[in-house]
């Protein structure tokens, strides 16, 4: 039977991808350590006795082997660690502010991105080559090739300081997660719509659509019945890396809109040598991208009717 | 491949018209265009700090009185050398990394692809941020990082292409007259892929010059006094209000370079899968690198 | 303008708007007054911060044995007066009667006793410990040599404090100032440890207590009712939020769609459209502060003074402030600031000839180094990311090439950049020193002793002896007049090209009352009210 061949192979990938995730923590930890600075080079001086007092207070005057193996130890039991920086909170306090807000933005976005990116290019894909076809498209084109670092900032000047529509910045109502999610969305909605679009156009021609369609079926249940399920596979194919890009992505959406979210911290404290704040966010965005990735895996194989086929 | 195809595609309708023109216009200006303006991309025109477009300067000048057309032709430049070698990095490692995997088949090629799946659901921009965090902004880093980033997708590919080349008879009668599998690689695999792995590799080209555009916005960057499209656009959006042209048109030309890029991409792509008769994809490219089809789940 | 209605001519071309540019709407008064910070602050306990942005909060937060008046003048704070011996070792500290914590617990001498000895132990790990090494036995205490309690601070009731230092030190009411000489709440920090800094267990002594904090989103102040028993003007305005907002862009959007009475930056580009719209909201004050390019004198080319010399003789101050930041820098001819008080800086030595003639003089001295264009004198220069340090240093580089001199620019990260200065790793870098209203502070960065701070090695006998010379004076009159010698023995060698002091540009909402300029940029919250 398939059950058991399905479980096993779902094992398989939890496995590689509990592997990849050490190998991202490990490579990060060593990369880290190897940058030139501390995290306490500041402006002002410190005498050698102070910095030593400092180094000794993280753990920083140990070998670091010891450094990595308690830092392993530490997080197997799910502690992340103080900030360096951020001396008041410990990483897991800093995540757990700002996790939800990175995602809920990148939720909405990805949500934003797939529900327009897919209505716009069934449409567009229905009528290959008509007038609707290629305004469509070549709208996706500009969407494509206009950067959110383009787009976010003129959103915020248009829609908050000109016209006063929208919060410039923070996240204290609703409203304040209107222009982040859409200005992040807006080329992957441009990418899903062009994928979606080539995809339901070559699923038309597929010889048991033809079949459904002269047989008489309503062209709403064809649609829905044998043009979606297989058209929409590349599209959740596409989610994994998708969502890996808006990660990239919303670093740069949270610093323009001066989000309190997790993205904010990457660079800064990579700038700062913030080690366990880097950490931090590094084994967050893994966690996340590699389960993400799995529950694609999962629904791609629930969906992709080959499988489904030879299961029976 | 000949090389009527490609003609097809460039100059098919008027909209290829119009992306190779555009694109060739791009080109021409970051070749030629410092040598059609009478600024260095570094003289100060003391007269005109943050000074709007004008006969004298026709993108104006930027906060410290630089000529922005040739910044804007010299920022191409750089962009486009960039993407150029992080492009052939991408080759360089995808196409062996595909044609090894096809050619060998079995256990190889599942483990090979599927390392090639678990790379592609990582947000590698931010790995490549962090080196050039860890390690200070070298050029050569950043090409490098991000050509590391963008051969997966070529591996896709070549991958697909080398599974069909491999049927074929000469391959076999290769392999019958006792050549190893690496000649035969280098000798009948690697120039029949060539073609379609060379129109796949410039559509990695639109993808790597967003993402140097994103980690210059980041300021990691290309160091001053050199520039690239993405330093512009940073440097544009601090000054959006005082100097929007400083923002408009490093960002036109960098959107008209990704926009005609990805269109005769695409077009090209169309015309090389009409050929060889797979299955098309016809979805986008560009930046955010689509899969063509799942390799592991199959049963 | 011409060049201003083409700007707005552009915007309303570009962004399909009418041609009047905008300027929004602040904050109306309410409740709470919210105030846009630099940044994130990295800690609230005062003995581990580190930031400028956290002396912001902190000032809000505690009561020093000294503080600032509206116009950050040095006043008694909670001390209401002192005494210092004749041979200025010995500072009687008498407290206010009725001081409290806001939990309600009395303050007493003993609290602060207790937090100078927090502040040294090495435990505490803190990174401006050193601020009062000018205390008895400090600095062995804090390298761990000697116990906490053979510190030269004691108390003589719970109402009189004693402080001993290690030498005369008449800028203590000064350093006190700070935030490592705030008093911190032993019976809280006694019983939950480093926790103490969290809102739920936070008590403080100033006129605000900690009320809540959401990482880079907020730190929201409630007034502390326990404060008004100091004796104090008691705070007007409730509550206050310090969002952190760092970069200039994004504070003036926000600050322009009403979302923060007060920013403390906004784009320097943006001052002739402001001073033109909004001049209501604008507040310019020159900060105590010094911008300056320093020489790594270690090493050639610059270890010859008429290099030095040259390059400093290049730089058209004027220019560079007026032409190029357009941010109403003040040129400053002098290391030490002028705004030091009781002070009188010494200019550099070629301050008063017009530009030819420093030209000329600069490239005579460059001849007689060795330099000219056959053997062109090659650099490189560092500076800190950042739109306005690199608009200035692409100016720097611009006057050097004036007298042929080539010069790269290297940009770094605040943290990479003072690394590397203070490893000396630099030919010459731009650099700044803020703060304190003495010259002292200016002028040590250039003795030999001074260490990695010191980052071009500068070292030169006659400006050291000078310098000890003052460190023994206690009154301050005769010390300054010491210390005015050596300077002019120091800027006679050129360790460093004094640039210019900063002129911070804030916005401040018109229905704000109580906010004065002042040369310390300090604001604290109490003498705010709304109009």
């Amino acid at each position: 039977m398939n059950q058991p061949r399905t479980g096993r192979a779902l094992l398989a990938r939890l496995a590689v991808s509990l592997v990849t995730f050490w190998v991202i923590v490990t490579a990060v930890f060593f990369l880290l350590r190897l940058a030139p600075g501390g995290p306490f080079d500041g402006e002002r001086q410190l005498p050698p006795e102070v910095e030593e007092n400092l180094r000794a207070a993280y753990h920083l005057d140990e070998p670091l082997v010891v450094q990595y193996g308690r830092y392993l130890g530490m997080l197997a039991r799910g502690d992340l660690g103080p900030s360096f920086k951020q001396k008041d909170f410990s990483v897991n306090e800093l995540v757990a502010s700002g996790a939800p807000v990175s995602l809920t933005v990148g939720g909405l976005a990805l949500l934003l991105a797939v529900a327009g990116g897919i209505g716009t290019g069934v449409r567009a894909g229905l009528a290959p080559g008509s007038a609707l076809d290629r305004t469509l498209m070549g709208v996706a084109g500009l969407g494509l090739a206009l950067p959110s670092i383009v787009v976010a900032p003129v959103a915020v000047l248009v829609f908050a300081v000109l016209l006063g529509w929208l919060p410039a910045g923070g996240v204290d109502s609703p409203a304040h997660y209107v222009l982040p999610p859409v200005a992040l969305a807006l080329p992957f909605l441009a990418a899903i719509a062009r994928l979606t679009r080539g995809s339901v156009a070559e699923t038309l021609t597929e010889p048991h659509v033809r079949t459904a369609l002269a047989k008489g079926l309503p062209a709403g249940r064809v649609l829905r019945r044998h043009v979606l399920p297989v058209a929409l596979l590349p599209v959740v194919s596409y989610l994994g890396p998708a969502a890996a890009a808006m990660l990239t992505g919303s670093v740069v959406i949270e610093q323009v809109f001066e989000l309190p979210g997790i993205g904010r911290y990457f660079v800064q404290a990579a700038l700062n040598r913030d080690y366990t704040l880097v950490m931090g966010v590094v084994v967050v965005y893994a966690a996340f991208i590699l389960t993400f990735n799995l529950l694609v895996d999962l629904a791609y194989t629930r969906l992709d009717p080959r499988i489904r086929l030879g299961g029976r | 491949m000949t090389a009527r195809p490609v003609v097809r595609a460039l100059l098919g309708d008027g909209l290829a018209r119009l992306c190779t023109a555009l694109l060739a216009a791009v080109i021409l200006l970051a070749v030629a265009g410092p040598l059609l303006s009478p600024w260095s991309a570094e003289d100060i025109d003391w007269a005109a700090l943050e000074a709007p477009p004008s006969a004298g300067h026709w993108f104006g000048t930027d906060l410290v009185g630089r000529d922005l057309f040739t910044r804007a032709a010299a920022g191409a430049r750089v962009s486009l050398t960039i993407a150029a070698i992080a492009t052939l990095v991408s080759v360089l490692i995808g196409v062996p990394w595909g044609a090894a995997a096809g050619y060998l088949g079995g256990r190889v090629d599942t483990v090979m692809m599927r390392i090639v799946d678990v790379l592609y659901a990582l947000p590698f921009v931010l790995l490549v941020i962090l080196l050039v965090v860890v390690f200070g902004r070298n050029p050569y880093l950043l090409f490098a990082g991000l050509g590391a980033v963008f051969w997966l997708d070529l591996a896709r590919i070549v991958r697909g292409q080398t599974l069909r080349v491999r049927q074929a008879g000469f391959v076999e009668a290769a392999r019958a007259m006792g050549a190893g599998p690496a000649t035969i690689i280098r000798r009948h695999v690697l120039p029949n892929v060539a073609g379609p792995a060379l129109v796949y590799a410039t559509l990695t080209v639109p993808g790597v010059i967003l993402a140097e555009s994103f980690i210059s916005f980041l300021g990691l960057g290309v160091q001053e006094p050199d520039t690239s499209l993405g330093v512009l656009i940073a440097d544009g959006a601090q000054t959006m209000e005082s100097a929007p042209w400083a923002l408009v048109f490093p960002a036109l030309l960098l959107a008209v370079t990704v926009w005609s890029i990805n269109m005769l991409g695409d077009r090209l792509r169309d015309e090389i899968d009409a050929r060889s008769g797979s299955a098309g994809h016809a979805g986008t490219r560009g930046s955010y690198n689509l899969r063509p089809a799942r390799h592991g789940a199959r049963p | 303008m011409t060049s201003n209605v083409l700007r707005r001519l552009w915007i309303a071309v570009l962004l399909g708007f009418g041609l009047s540019s905008p300027t929004g709407a602040a904050l109306a008064a309410g409740d709470v007054l919210r105030l846009g910070n630099a940044g994130e602050p990295e800690t609230l306990d005062p003995h581990r911060y580190n930031l400028r942005l956290e002396e912001t909060i902190l000032t809000d937060l505690f009561l020093g044995l000294t503080t600032f008046d509206a116009e950050a003048n040095i006043v008694p704070g909670a001390a209401e007066g002192w005494q210092v011996s004749e041979d200025g070792l010995t500072w009687t500290f008498q407290l206010r009667p009725g001081l409290a914590w806001s939990d309600g617990e009395p303050l007493t001498a003993h609290d602060f006793v207790y937090a100078f000895r927090r502040l040294l132990a090495p435990d505490t790990a803190a990174s401006l410990a050193y601020f009062m090494y000018p205390l008895a036995n400090a600095a062995a205490v804090n390298a761990g040599e000697l116990p906490p309690d053979r510190l030269g601070a004691r108390a003589l009731d719970d109402r009189t404090l004693e402080l001993t230092l290690e030498r005369p030190y008449p800028y203590l009411p000064e350093r006190l100032l700070y935030p490592t000489g705030y008093p911190v709440p032993r019976h809280v920090i006694e019983a939950v440890g480093d926790d103490w800094v969290k809102p739920e267990h936070w008590v403080s002594n100033g006129a605000y207590r900690l009320a809540d904090w959401q990482p880079q989103a907020a730190v929201t102040l409630v007034r502390n009712p326990h404060f008004a028993a100091s004796g104090l003007q008691a705070p007007a305005i409730e509550r206050l939020e310090y969002l952190p907002l760092a970069s200039e862009q994004a504070a003036y959007n926000r600050y322009r769609a009403g979302e923060v009475h007060a920013i403390g930056a906004f784009p320097a580009g943006e001052l002739p459209t402001v001073r033109e719209r909004m001049p209501e909201h604008l507040r310019l004050s020159p900060l105590l502060s010094i911008m300056y390019l320093v020489f790594n004198t270690r090493a050639a080319p610059f270890d010859d003074v008429r290099v030095r010399e040259a390059l400093a003789l290049a730089v058209d101050r004027r220019l560079l402030t007026d032409r190029v930041q357009r941010a109403g820098h003040v040129p400053s001819p002098s290391f030490v600031p002028a705004l030091v008080s009781d002070y009188q800086p010494v200019p550099e030595p070629g301050a008063d000839l017009d530009r030819p003639a420093r030209l000329a003089r600069a490239r005579a001295l460059l001849t007689e180094a060795g330099y000219g264009a056959d053997r062109p004198l090659s650099i490189t220069l560092r500076y800190v990311s950042g739109t306005e340090t690199k608009r200035t240093n692409l100016a720097i580089a611009a006057f050097w090439r004036e007298i042929g001199v080539e010069t790269r620019l290297h940009q770094a990260e605040l943290k990479v950049h003072f690394a590397d200065l203070r490893q000396g790793d630099f030919e010459v870098a731009m650099a700044g020193w803020f703060g304190e209203s003495n010259p002292e502070h200016y002028l040590g960065l250039w003795e030999s002793s001074t260490g990695d701070v010191n980052y071009g090695g500068f070292a030169h006998p006659p400006f050291d002896a000078r310098m000890a010379e003052a460190a023994g004076i206690a009154d301050l009159a005769e010390r300054n007049a010491v210390l005015r010698e050596a300077e002019r023995l120091g800027i006679a060698r050129y360790p460093a090209v004094p640039l210019y002091s900063v002129t911070v540009r804030r916005l401040v909402s018109p229905d704000l009352d109580g906010w004065r300029e002042n040369p310390r940029d300090a604001h604290p919250a109490r003498f705010l009210r709304w109009r």
